[in-house]
């Protein structure tokens, strides 16, 4: 039997139930190569591309543009020579027998939820299911958790993925004043003992990705891999200015001017996006806890938090994943890079490949958590 | 995130303000919401429900009932806010503005002005607005425009729970008056709401759906109005922007012109009579400004100049609808 692969409505954050297939970027017949961009999809939130997740022929397209469909619905089909007409009718049908089978609305096993902790309340989104691997994914310094809008459900594949709002963002309660960092360091490390007592996966974003390493260092034990977007602590240089403009922008037109600095291409930002980061810096407390963090990160010699010697302490795989166009943190010097980290530059994406690149940054990640193995 | 209706939106806001700031007090017809329900007070929390729990939590002192004089609680209102307090007062329906206008236009809207800028007035007066509900033409209208004419008056406009939050603690902590206008028909509505505090500043428009081919901009409940017709619009391949200015005065006009100016066509939807409107008054600011760069006539998609009937057919008919609004913006879109 030969291998079909579905092209399905994606699930792009906590709220999207459906998608309108704009335009599709190949036609029936197309040899389709694994991360080419296939079909472009718009929601009531924002425009974008789904790159192919299989290799072949793109044998069907079930749902023509313009047509608006639950996420999870049977987009197109990829497969390759060997599958007969028949087999692919087969499959088409396969879906569409499932439709209204929990397709619609929020896709099964993604849930939102708040615990206690001691220090505050920490908010977090599941998706995946328990009994394979557990990753936990911490976004970076302004962000929350829709920072992986676009990996969480992908991450699935491979096991629970449980992504964090990092205390004094999001859902979570703030941060302590003092120590920022260690007071996250704390919560995060009870939240984890809460929900995911077992083995982890470790991915972190940015600000995210030095708590990742700084909490492997104090848990190695419990952490079978690392991955870490454009980290802050491996060099002391950072555009520190994008830290102290990003606090001071309250308005939309400041803080998109703001935010385009962390894309390669700053028309991936969409008006949402500026909203919502909005929304999270409007809230009461929120921009004197966040001007604590961009202090505890750089201050006008740099950067202040340091991660090279926890990771070179470390026996798990470690691995660095940096757009080659980052103006937030520049890739890493040379000497810079712990002996036994692997650094995958991105080429053509900013500060955010897991936005801008997200399927190449998905496949690194999961190769990293399978050397752990 | 917490899913709150427009309603409790607001009351979460002033139960909020309330508690933060003593001087903070409401004011207004049945606000106490206890009158008819069985001699319980506060059963209701007003006619719409917005003031429930306040009485029972801040006293009569605070939640204030009055006698139906608008003209004597608004302007003992406005006279409350120049000694120092920031009452926020409470007109049923917007319909009355006639009989309390000279204390807002010719008292509360110039005390700033008049007394050599040394006066503040932080009032707040809210009142519902909109057709919709079968409640004829003495309590259906939208008088937004007006309002907005008048120097003096913040006008702000919300279209969902989120901004109704945020906007009126905003409005609250403003030290000029302030006309926060709720549509009948959104109060049921539902989004997310954060549970806690937050501003939003006024004069700063959003952004609710990114499109390239065809700017909406929508007042108060059109928003909704201006949604649906977008989403008729992708199926015929017209991929529209929407824009909600949240407040009239101050307008964004900087957004405004901003996006007109990038997509080169516009269409405005507004529930208020369209002869001096706010629609107008957009077309004109936008025609002013960004005309070498239009593509086509600017479009309004508004209520007939006519008062809102009663007859719920010919009621229907009065609101704009999506359909009309995906009719205007097909008209220009491929201009």
């Amino acid at each position: 039997m030969s291998t079909i692969e579905a092209v399905t409505m994606p699930k792009w954050g906590m709220t999207m139930t459906e998608g309108t297939i704009t335009s599709w970027l190949v036609t029936e017949g197309d040899v389709i190569e694994r991360g080419q961009e296939i079909v472009e999809i718009e929601t009531t939130k924002l425009s974008n591309v789904v790159e192919a997740a299989a290799e072949g022929i793109l044998r069907r397209i079930v749902l023509a543009e313009g047509t608006t469909a639950p996420v999870g619905a049977l987009a197109a089909v990829i497969a390759d020579e060997s599958a007969s007409e028949e087999e692919i009718a087969a499959f088409v049908a396969s879906y569409a027998d499932r439709q209204g089978e929990g397709l619609s609305g929020q896709s099964a096993g993604t849930s939102s939820r708040t615990i206690e902790v001691p220090g505050g309340q920490i908010n977090l989104v599941e998706a995946g299911a328990e009994g394979g691997e557990t990753i936990i994914l911490l976004h970076g310094f302004g962000g929350d958790l829709k920072t992986w809008m676009f990996n969480q459900d992908e991450l699935a594949a491979v096991g629970r993925v449980i992504a964090i709002d990092l205390p004094g963002h999001g859902g979570s309660s703030a941060v302590a004043a003092g120590d920022p960092v260690a007071d996250i360091l704390i919560r995060l490390e009870a939240a984890l003992d809460t929900v995911a007592p077992g083995k982890l996966h470790l991915v972190g974003h940015s600000f995210g990705a030095g708590v990742a390493a700084l909490l492997a260092g104090r848990r190695p034990d419990r952490v079978s891999s690392l991955s870490l977007i454009a980290p802050v602590g491996l060099g002391k240089t950072m555009n520190r200015d994008f830290l102290v403009d990003f606090v001071a922008a309250e308005r939309r037109r400041p803080l998109q001017n703001v935010l385009e600095r962390l894309f390669a291409d700053p028309s991936k930002i969409t008006s949402d996006m500026v909203e919502e980061t909005l929304k999270s810096k409007r809230l009461e407390g929120v921009p004197e806890c966040l001007s604590q963090l961009a202090d505890a990160i750089a201050d006008q010699t740099g950067q202040r938090i340091s991660i090279g010697d926890t990771l070179t302490k470390l026996t798990c795989p470690v691995l660095l994943i940096w757009g080659d166009l980052d103006k937030i943190v520049p890739l890493p010097q040379a000497g810079e890079v712990p002996a036994n980290a692997r650094l995958q530059t991105i080429a053509n994406a900013g500060h955010m490949p897991q936005m801008e690149a997200a399927s190449a940054v998905n496949d690194a990640i999961v190769e990293n958590i399978r050397r752990a193995k | 995130m917490a899913q709150k209706s427009f309603r409790q939106a607001l009351n979460e806001a002033l139960h909020h303000e309330m508690a933060r700031d003593p001087s903070v007090l409401l004011i207004g017809e049945d606000v106490t919401g206890g009158a008819g329900a069985n001699g319980e007070k506060d059963a209701w929390g007003g006619v719409f429900g917005v003031s429930r729990g306040l009485l029972g939590q801040f006293g009569p002192e605070r939640v204030r009932d009055t006698p139906i004089s608008e003209a004597a609680f608004i302007g003992a209102a406005a006279g409350a806010a120049l000694t120092g307090m920031r009452p926020v007062a409470e007109i049923m329906f917007s319909d009355f503005f006639g009989v309390c206008l000279d204390q807002i236009m010719n008292q509360a809207a110039k005390f700033r002005y008049m007394f050599g800028g040394r006066a503040r007035t932080p009032l707040v007066i809210r009142a519902t607005y909109g057709a919709g509900s079968r409640s004829a033409s003495q309590h259906s209208q939208s008088f937004h425009s007006i309002m907005t004419h008048i120097p003096g008056l913040k006008v702000v406009i919300p279209s969902n729970p989120y901004d109704a939050k945020g906007l009126l603690l905003q409005a609250i902590r403003d030290d000029d008056p302030v006309i926060f206008l709720e549509h009948k028909m959104l109060y049921d509505t539902v989004g997310e709401v954060p549970d806690r505090a937050y501003t939003i500043p006024f004069g700063e428009a959003r952004v609710v759906r990114d499109g390239k081919d065809v700017l909406i901009i929508a007042i108060g409940r059109m928003v909704l109005v201006a949604e649906e017709a977008a989403r008729l619009l992708v199926a015929e391949g017209i991929s529209a922007c929407i824009i909600d200015p949240r407040t009239t005065s101050p307008l964004d006009e900087e957004t405004l012109q901003e996006f007109a100016s990038e997509i080169g066509r516009v269409v405005i939807v507004d529930e208020s009579n369209p002869r001096c409107s706010i629609a107008t008054d957009i077309s004109a600011l936008l025609a002013d400004r960004c005309f070498d760069d239009l593509k086509a006539p600017i479009k309004l998609v508004t209520a007939p100049h006519a008062p809102v009937p009663y007859a719920p057919n010919l009621e229907d008919a009065y609101i704009p609808t999506p359909a009309a609004v995906a009719d205007a913006a097909k008209m220009i879109a491929r201009r």
